[in-house]
């Protein structure tokens, strides 16, 4: 798809169309758990999107392709590849892209992203997003990669900001300009996970409003929230862990109204991934999300007026 | 400068093997050095990622293996089974297809000897509920093409899966499969084959009477009506074809008939 | 090629089918019903997540505890209340045959 239609709308309730694929509401959505299968197709509630990880749905068919394609029929859709390893040193898997090509063609996502990660080593995969040091080197694969990428599934692909739990005295560059650059040179949109932001910010020691006061707003298509956990590190100081097995921390939602003020109303997921909870208490997650994009609404309308 | 393939490689090798020390150009908070003999507990956060989620993967694709050896066992065998078999495909559904063998020669199991057949039972199942997709022939389609057929050629479902085992597979499997108190249960003596097969959106697990592994295997190797029931019959003269047709049939079993 | 191959003649293979079908017929009649609730199958948890563990102390990373026990740990689970028989034939005759249902 040519690029220029990809624009971010700034602002705009209606997200860009990625794919080509019909649009991505500027709401709530959450990953569509096989728990919470029969609650959708049985209720099929207000909710704006769902977003599923490519890799679950790669099986050759079967009731994950039969539930897939009822949510499908009634909602917008967001592909989240989880495994593709663009952050590696290593080629993309050429196999492994035919297959993400095949999802896209078969449900017609709103979205395409991936991770700023990599999961495979040689032939080994990780299953885990690795972190990568930001530096000149690793800079130009992974704009080789997402080119590989957006040229393979004819469309334009958001890369998302990883949770790390340690850096690498090779990086030359900070995370934000990091992605700016890989904007730069690939056109590709951004998956601001606000949660990550926090947790990084946590870990490494650092402040998530500069983070996400300098981070280029207009590139982004997406957001994700989901919940972390506190451990330690070896100095006992505080170590978070991404774990998206509970609610969103109130923190987090608080720098959430923060990112919206940057960059409009989007597409915002609600990542609740381990400890899955009922239908109704991630609906309710979902919702708040819901009121902080209508709350940004309203006083942008104020503002303007 | 370290080429990054190489911290990667590093990583990758610290990652797996538990024991090694944190690779070199690791930074913690605020740029303070953490490189050392020992693995510091941010970088053990990726370690038990990898661990914890595969071991995850194991337990929910073999749950009865799971409940026969208890959580401990498995959580220490699958450990050992992903350090020596990592997945090789960012797929993870495809993961686990060597698991059963691993088990064979997993030795600290050897008390349990049909720990490996169940855990085959279970891959046929899993293979069984991602399979492709088809559809399978109704009996009026059935009664019309079939009868008058000289060499009939019978195509089975993508999904069939046949396991053949020296313990009572399919009864243990059942047994520990359901929920509630472990009741002690003395197991049937001899063996039991099973046919997995998922004809519309349910895996159904069945056993297969006398001789019939030998026929469903040959059919779904190609082999003719006629070259599949001469070749059960060799195993089990009592084979009886109409039974085990019947049995294809009512499983849903059947795609094609030529 | 044994004898076996002649006894079952095309027309046997025929007829064998023919009953199949008949025996077919009458167990489907009593079996049917896909409830609505069945219609999409079981839902099994897809496994691969973009979600880290819980931590730095489960499972995964507490090597020690497992690996270092490993070939101390016995199994306890739902076996050890199972008992094979004491003379095993080993042999393929199974009971309780449930195909075809009777
Ligand atoms: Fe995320």
């Amino acid at each position: 798809m040519d690029q220029a239609t990809a624009q971010v709308t700034a602002n705009g309730v209606i997200a860009q169309n990625l794919t080509g694929n019909g649009p991505m509401p500027s709401r709530a959505g959450v990953g569509l758990k096989p728990e919470h299968y029969r609650d959708i197709l049985d209720a099929s509630p207000d909710i704006g999107w769902f977003e599923i990880h490519a890799e679950n749905y790669m099986g050759d068919g079967g009731p994950p392709h039969a539930y897939l394609t009822a949510v499908r029929e009634r909602y917008p859709l967001s592909l989240h590849g989880v495994g593709l390893s663009i952050g590696g040193a290593g080629p993309l898997d050429k196999n492994h892209l035919a297959r993400l090509k095949a999802l896209v063609d078969r449900y017609q996502p709103a979205l395409f992203s991936e991770h700023l990660a990599w999961s495979s080593h040689d032939t080994v995969y990780l299953n885990d997003l690795l972190p990568l040091p930001y530096m000149e080197e690793t800079l130009a694969t992974v704009c080789a990669h997402i080119d590989e990428v957006q040229e393979a599934l004819q469309c334009q692909m958001l890369l998302e900001n990883p949770s790390t739990y340690v850096a690498f005295a090779e990086t030359s560059m900070s995370e934000v300009e990091f992605l700016r650059e890989v904007v730069r040179r690939t056109g590709c949109g951004l998956l601001l996970d606000v949660s990550n932001v926090f947790v990084q910010a946590t870990n490494h020691g650092f402040s998530a409003s500069d983070y996400l006061d300098s981070f280029p707003a207009e590139h982004v298509g997406e957001i994700h929230l989901g919940g972390h956990a506190e451990d330690s590190d070896d100095d006992g100081e505080a170590l978070l862990i991404d774990d998206h097995g509970r609610g969103v921390a109130d923190s987090v939602w608080a720098l959430y109204s923060r990112a919206l003020s940057r960059t409009g109303p989007k597409p915002t997921l609600i990542e609740w991934d381990n400890d899955v909870p009922s239908w109704p208490v991630l609906f309710a997650e979902a919702k708040r999300a819901d009121a902080v994009i209508a709350d940004r609404r309203s006083n942008r309308v104020r503002v303007s007026a | 400068m370290i080429p990054f393939s190489d911290i990667e490689r590093d990583f990758a090798w610290a990652v797996l093997d538990g024991e090694a020390s944190v690779p070199g150009p690791l930074v913690g908070k605020s740029g303070r050095a953490t490189s050392g003999k020992t693995v510091t507990r941010s970088f053990a956060v990726y370690q038990n990622n990898v661990y914890a989620s595969l071991i995850d993967a194991l337990a929910s694709r073999f749950p009865v293996t799971a409940r026969l050896v208890g959580e401990e066992f498995f959580q220490a065998m699958a450990r050992i089974y992903i350090g020596c078999e990592p997945p090789r495909s960012a797929v993870l559904l495809r993961y686990g297809t060597s698991f059963p063998d691993f088990v064979v020669q997993f030795s600290p199991a050897g008390s349990v000897p049909y720990l490996a057949d169940v855990a085959r039972l279970e891959w046929a199942w899993h293979a069984a509920y991602h399979s492709a997709d088809a559809t399978q022939l109704t009996l009026a389609e059935l009664t019309e093409a079939g009868p008058d057929a000289e060499d009939i050629t019978i195509s089975l479902h993508p999904s069939l899966g046949v396991v053949r085992a020296p313990f009572p597979v399919v009864t243990i499997w059942q047994i520990s499969g359901r929920e509630g108190k472990d009741e002690p249960t003395q197991l049937p003596d001899g063996g039991e084959d099973a046919l997995v097969v998922r004809p519309k959106l349910d895996v159904e697990v069945r056993r297969l009477p006398e001789g019939g592994a030998v026929f469903v295997l040959a059919l779904k190797g190609g082999a003719t009506l006629q070259e599949a029931a001469s070749s059960a019959m060799q195993e089990a003269p009592a084979f009886d074809l109409k039974a085990n047709l019947a049995g294809l049939i009512t499983s849903g079993a059947i795609v094609s008939v030529r | 090629m044994t004898a076996h191959t002649k006894k079952i003649s095309g027309l046997a293979i025929g007829c064998s089918f023919a009953a199949a079908l008949g025996m077919a017929a009458s167990s489907q009649s009593t079996t049917a019903a896909d409830g609505v609730e069945k219609c999409y199958g079981v839902a099994k948890a897809g496994e691969n997540d973009c979600a880290a563990g819980k931590g730095t102390s489960c499972a995964g990373t507490s090597k020690i505890d497992y690996q270092g026990n490993a070939w101390k740990l016995v199994p306890k689970g739902t076996c050890e209340t199972m008992e094979l028989p004491d003379t095993r034939k080993g042999s393929l005759e199974a009971v309780d045959r449930d195909l075809p249902p009777a």
